[in-house]
């Protein structure tokens, strides 16, 4: 019978890829035998059902267990990357949900599997992005790897780093400050942290091993302080292509470049923290302010 | 069954404020809110005789539509005078957004009781009655988004069959939700709610209804209804995934939600 092509070993997988948030994307590639196997299941309820016998939950078969939860988890990320294209209009809603599952053919009343505020939809993308800019970075430095690109100096490569993340936000531009909101609440913010770490995590690992005097949390911290504060600039950037948006990037990352030369780098790191946190500040208020003139 | 109800059915809503002190409000309150229907859902309220649960659904679906129109007026800052109009006759002429409500009981009674409780209450639209058993629904399959049952599945005498029904019409992706008393975990809470229901519940069905065994009968099929987790276990046998429950008061009542994937 079809279900018993289903190895330990997928099962493994399934429960693995659970466990790490932001790499649950790359479950994807095996999703099209189990899309197909779910949807011929939803097809032959009943066929199913004879074959394994009656109560199959009793029997509770691992095989078929960790099946319908890979199913569900598979059906979840379908759905949510679905309600994206629904955001620009509806915002990170369980509005967007419901009608991304209408896209999937579902019924609006499957929105109610998540937390009416959205926060699953903005972790699911910022994990979806996050998952983007690993690969992006992987291609990079297999093309410097395999002699067919220069080595970027690290301060190009933070650069750009961030900059490739932080434009994979601005189709949803509008409504993102919404996002950062909800990311902000008590029951989001290890979530949320987690992931935002574990990306930070990942562009110094491709940076490599530059002649920095950076301490690894030093490092962390600073880039941490950059990418937010850019992420803030951004939202309120009426430029054309978000050019000050860049501009303030470049200054940023030169700054950190020459910090690290400074004796007192640990002084200034928190000097730099503390301007960053200010500048979010104003930042937050100025877009407080304009929106309520709006 | 029958008889209890065809009993009840006129002092129904009266029995249930003065029994649960008026919080079975606040529990369809919370129903109401789990579910949080968009406009455009089908819901089906199964027993749901004196229309509790469907009256609730059209208020929040028709105030969630309001906001849907008077945020996309907002959305839009130079309108003319014509779109202006155009929303308002919207709102007007499609106030519930399609959303539609199936009340279905067995009992013609509880049905009569409940369709004019909706005419004094105002509500025309969106309402439909039908008289039908929860172990075979007239309804054909995959045609609802949600389907409820409200206080009402502890009188079903087959519960597999009624929870093999709700998945029958619910569409794929549609919702079950089931509003119920349940067993209560917690020890002082628990003897305090035996007094309560043995001791003052079949007066207060006497004094007010003038029917104590019926009464009396409602406080003992509580006490013989599955748990918590051997209904969610029940559920899970109908087919339903992502079924998880909410205990509402520690345990007295508790909302069971399953999803048709």
């Amino acid at each position: 019978l079809k279900c018993q092509l289903y190895t330990p070993q997928q099962c493994l997988h399934a429960s693995a890829a659970l466990r790490r948030a932001s790499e649950e994307q790359r479950k994807e590639p095996p999703t099209p035998s189990s899309q197909q196997q779910f949807d011929t299941q939803q097809a032959d309820p009943h066929p199913e059902q004879e074959a394994w016998g009656p109560q199959p939950s009793y029997t509770g078969q691992d095989g078929q267990e960790s099946e319908d939860y890979e199913s569900e988890e598979q059906l979840q990320h379908r759905i949510l990357t679905a309600a994206l294209e629904f955001v620009p209009e509806h915002g990170w809603t369980a509005e967007a949900i419901a009608e991304g599952a209408k896209t999937l053919g579902l019924s609006a009343a499957a929105a109610g599997m998540f937390h009416s505020d959205g926060s699953e939809l903005i972790l699911h993308f910022v994990s979806q992005c996050n998952t983007k800019l690993s690969d992006l970075l992987e291609q990079e430095q297999k093309q410097v790897q395999l002699g067919e690109a220069e080595k970027k100096p690290t301060d190009q490569f933070l650069r750009d780093a961030v900059e490739a993340r932080l434009r994979m936000v601005i189709p949803y531009i509008e409504k993102w400050p919404q996002a950062v909101s909800v990311l902000l609440l008590p029951h989001n913010i290890p979530s949320s942290l987690n992931l935002l770490t574990s990306m930070i995590d990942d562009i110094w690992h491709y940076a490599g091993d530059q002649s920095t005097d950076f301490n690894w949390y030093t490092r962390r911290a600073v880039l941490t302080g950059i990418y937010n504060t850019t992420e803030l600039v951004m939202m309120q950037d009426t430029s054309p292509d978000f050019e000050d948006t860049w501009r303030f990037l470049e200054n940023r990352v030169a700054d950190a470049m020459n910090m690290s030369s400074a004796a007192q780098q640990v002084q200034s790191t928190g000097k730099a923290l503390a301007q960053g946190l200010m500048g979010a500040a104003v930042t937050v208020s100025n877009a407080e302010a304009s929106r309520a003139a709006r | 069954v029958y008889r209890v109800f065809e009993n009840v059915a006129e002092k129904y809503d009266v029995m249930n404020d003065s029994m649960s002190l008026g919080i079975h409000r606040v529990w369809k309150d919370i129903l109401m809110h789990k579910m949080n229907p968009t406009p455009g859902t089908l819901l089906v309220d199964v027993a749901g005789g004196t229309g509790d649960i469907a009256f609730r659904f059209i208020n929040y679906v028709r105030s969630v539509r309001e906001r849907q129109l008077q945020q996309k007026l907002r959305h839009h800052q130079n309108l003319s005078w014509q779109e202006i109009s155009k929303s308002y006759e919207e709102e007007k002429s499609n106030p519930l957004g399609d959303s539609q409500v199936v009340v279905c009981d067995i009992n013609k009674e509880m049905l009569k009781a409940g369709k004019q409780r909706a005419q004094h209450l105002g509500y025309s639209e969106g309402l439909s009655w039908v008289l039908g058993n929860a172990e075979e629904l007239p309804f054909d399959d995959n045609k609802f988004d949600v389907y409820t049952i409200a206080f009402g599945i502890r009188n079903v005498t087959r519960i597999d069959l009624a929870l093999q029904e709700a998945y029958r019409v619910l569409k794929p992706g549609g919702r079950f939700l089931c509003l119920e008393f349940s067993h209560v975990s917690n020890p002082l809470l628990s003897r305090l709610y035996d007094l309560y229901s043995f001791q003052v519940i079949p007066v207060l069905g006497e004094v007010i209804a003038g029917d104590w065994k019926s009464y009396q009968y409602l406080v003992e099929s509580i006490r013989r209804f599955p748990p918590q987790e051997e209904l969610k276990a029940m559920i899970e046998d109908a087919g339903f995934l992502k079924v998880d429950y909410q205990n509402l008061n520690s345990g007295i009542v508790a909302i069971h939600s399953g999803f048709k994937l």
